[in-house]
């Protein structure tokens, strides 16, 4: 589903990945471990169409390198950014709302993803109508993670999610993406961190990112005995 | 002072203030949304004035009622957004975004020298008058004081329908939403699959719009010469830098402030008249260098 075969990202002239070649089939959960500055926020906004690649990076065999960034979300891939990112002019609501207006949704099919993303996080029904800029930073997670699902019905990355959450709230946010997962087999999680703890049991399986350089690993405690 | 004088400073601040909020309001949305500082509106402004004579005058010189001259008005503002702010942002602006702001500045700067040659080239550096808008509308009198209703009771009704339409477009339609998220926050925005490349040139073709609207309004209540474009953008510029850049009720009420402020000058300190608006934005802007409306660090529209 998602094919990444050496590629190379730069932020303006700085290169920051190298290398990349790897394969996530659909219906994966692929944990993104790295430390901090490993390149993790990078090769999702690379995925998204933030940087300047070689290389080529395929989603559902179609080579995307090219495409311009706005047009890529709507291949099926939902986004939520490392620092949430949501859009204080407007409620939670209309912040969920937003990715399928974009994509010109037609009403039902809008409705039809609201709900389900209603379905997978309940409790935001409740702060629907809450301006987005007045929700706890946890809260805004699941906000965020919400409007990810409206268009990611292929893929979905969230950027270190549990990242500041209080043990109970990512209980919770961990709950929810058992959900989507028993929602929808086929959906593709890429979901980064930089502690593996967290995600324990949870992935198929770990890319470990290092430097920049991404390789196929196992969820390895963070320290490791001299 | 007596009433008479009050009432006709009054009268006069409002009118002006109307006129200077409306090429305000198209300034302050591309800045609001983009980060430029269009000089080149000053220009907008003045082309939608000469358009307007040039549409008027062909068409009612064919016989037809001059109530058509306010349709004209909204023609000819409407081709200036898509004759003219089209193609700068497609063509010029949408080549520097990420580049450093003087240059951003430079450029704009640029364009508003070369349409300033196009007036001349066009229009040549005779004034014109074309009021038939104005005398259509006919008188109103208040308290004694006679006053015209396109400026008393139009300019101003315009300005505020554009101030509610505004801002009921930007928080309550979808393609207002697009444009505001992408205001916010461009990067996210496109994450969610905005296309921020039209959302610029649409919103650059809307303020474009706005102060070809500006000087459609402006045309018949002023002699229409060479120069007219560099007096606007230096007064909106200033009722934006007051207000807060990107701050849209900031303007109305700036625009207001400034308005009054000058019209009443001018009964009482004739002299300084020209300088007030000035004189306010300083003074403003040493107490409250974000604007009186602004943020330091938010980015609002
Ligand atoms: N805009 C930028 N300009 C220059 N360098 C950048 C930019 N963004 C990131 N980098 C560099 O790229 C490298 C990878 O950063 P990235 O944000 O992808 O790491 P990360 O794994 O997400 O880290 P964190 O755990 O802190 O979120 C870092 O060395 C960082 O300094
Ligand atoms: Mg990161």
């Amino acid at each position: 589903m998602l094919e990444l075969r050496d590629v190379n990202a730069s932020i303006g002239i700085i290169p920051i990945l190298r290398n990349l070649d790897f394969f996530i089939g659909a219906g994966e959960t692929v944990a993104l471990i790295g430390r901090n500055g490993a390149g993790k926020t990078t090769l999702l906004r690379t995925i998204m169409g933030f940087t300047k690649i070689t290389g080529e990076i395929r989603f559902d065999g179609r080579p995307i390198g090219a495409m311009p960034p706005p047009a890529r979300p709507g291949l099926g891939i939902g986004y939520a950014p490392e620092d949430r990112r949501l859009f204080s002019a407007f409620t939670v609501e209309e912040n969920i709302l937003l990715p399928a207006q974009a994509a010109r949704l037609s009403a039902e099919e809008t409705k039809r993803r609201l709900d389900r993303a209603y379905r997978i996080l309940p409790e935001l029904r409740e702060m629907a109508g809450r301006p987005a800029g007045n929700v706890s930073g946890g809260q805004g997670k699941m906000v965020a993670l919400a409007r990810a699902l409206m268009l990611g019905t292929k893929l979905v990355m969230l950027d270190e999610p549990f990242q500041g959450l209080a043990p109970a709230l990512a209980q919770r946010y961990a709950e929810a993406l058992r959900a989507l997962r028993d929602a929808d087999r086929s959906v593709t999680l890429i979901i980064t961190e930089s502690n593996p703890a967290l995600l324990r049991g949870f992935a198929d399986r770990t890319l470990v990112i290092e430097r920049g350089e991404v390789a196929e690993g196992a969820l390895e405690p963070e320290t490791t005995p001299a | 002072m007596n009433l008479t004088i009050f009432l006709l400073a009054l009268f006069d601040g409002i009118a002006y203030a109307a006129l200077v909020f409306i090429v305000a309001l198209g300034l302050t949305l591309i800045f609001g949304v983009m980060r430029i500082l269009n000089v080149a509106h000053g220009s907008l402004y003045a082309i939608g004035a000469y358009a307007t004579v040039a549409l008027t005058g062909f068409f009612l010189s064919l016989g037809l009622a001059p109530a058509l001259s306010f349709p004209l008005m909204l023609v000819a503002a409407i081709l200036v957004g898509i004759l003219l702010g089209g193609p700068i942002e497609w063509l010029l602006l949408r080549r520097i975004y990420d580049k450093p702001e003087v240059l951003q500045l430079l450029v704009t700067f640029a364009v508003f020298m070369i349409l300033e040659d196009v007036q001349r080239l066009v229009w040549g550096t005779q004034p014109y008058f074309e009021a038939r808008a104005l005398q259509a509308l006919g008188n109103v009198t208040v308290f004694g004081v006679t006053y015209t209703v396109y400026q008393l009771i139009l300019l101003p009704a315009v300005a505020l329908v554009l101030l509610l339409g505004l801002r009921f477009f930007l928080r309550r339609t979808i393609l207002g939403k697009l444009i505001t998220a992408t205001t916010e926050d461009r990067e996210a925005a496109q994450s969610i699959g905005i296309d921020a490349d039209k959302v610029f040139l649409l919103t650059f073709i809307v303020g474009a719009a706005l102060g070809g609207l500006g000087g459609a309004l402006a045309s018949p209540t002023t002699s229409i010469l060479p120069g007219m474009g560099a007096d606007m953008i230096v007064l909106s510029f200033a009722v934006v830098a007051t207000a807060g850049l990107g701050q849209i009720e900031g303007a109305a009420l700036t625009a207001l402030m400034i308005g009054l402020g000058r019209s009443f000058a001018v009964y009482v300190w004739p002299e300084v008249a020209v300088l007030v608006p000035y004189l306010i934005m300083v003074l403003v802007l040493l107490v409250r260098p974000e604007g009186l409306f602004g943020s330091p660090a938010a980015r609002k529209i």
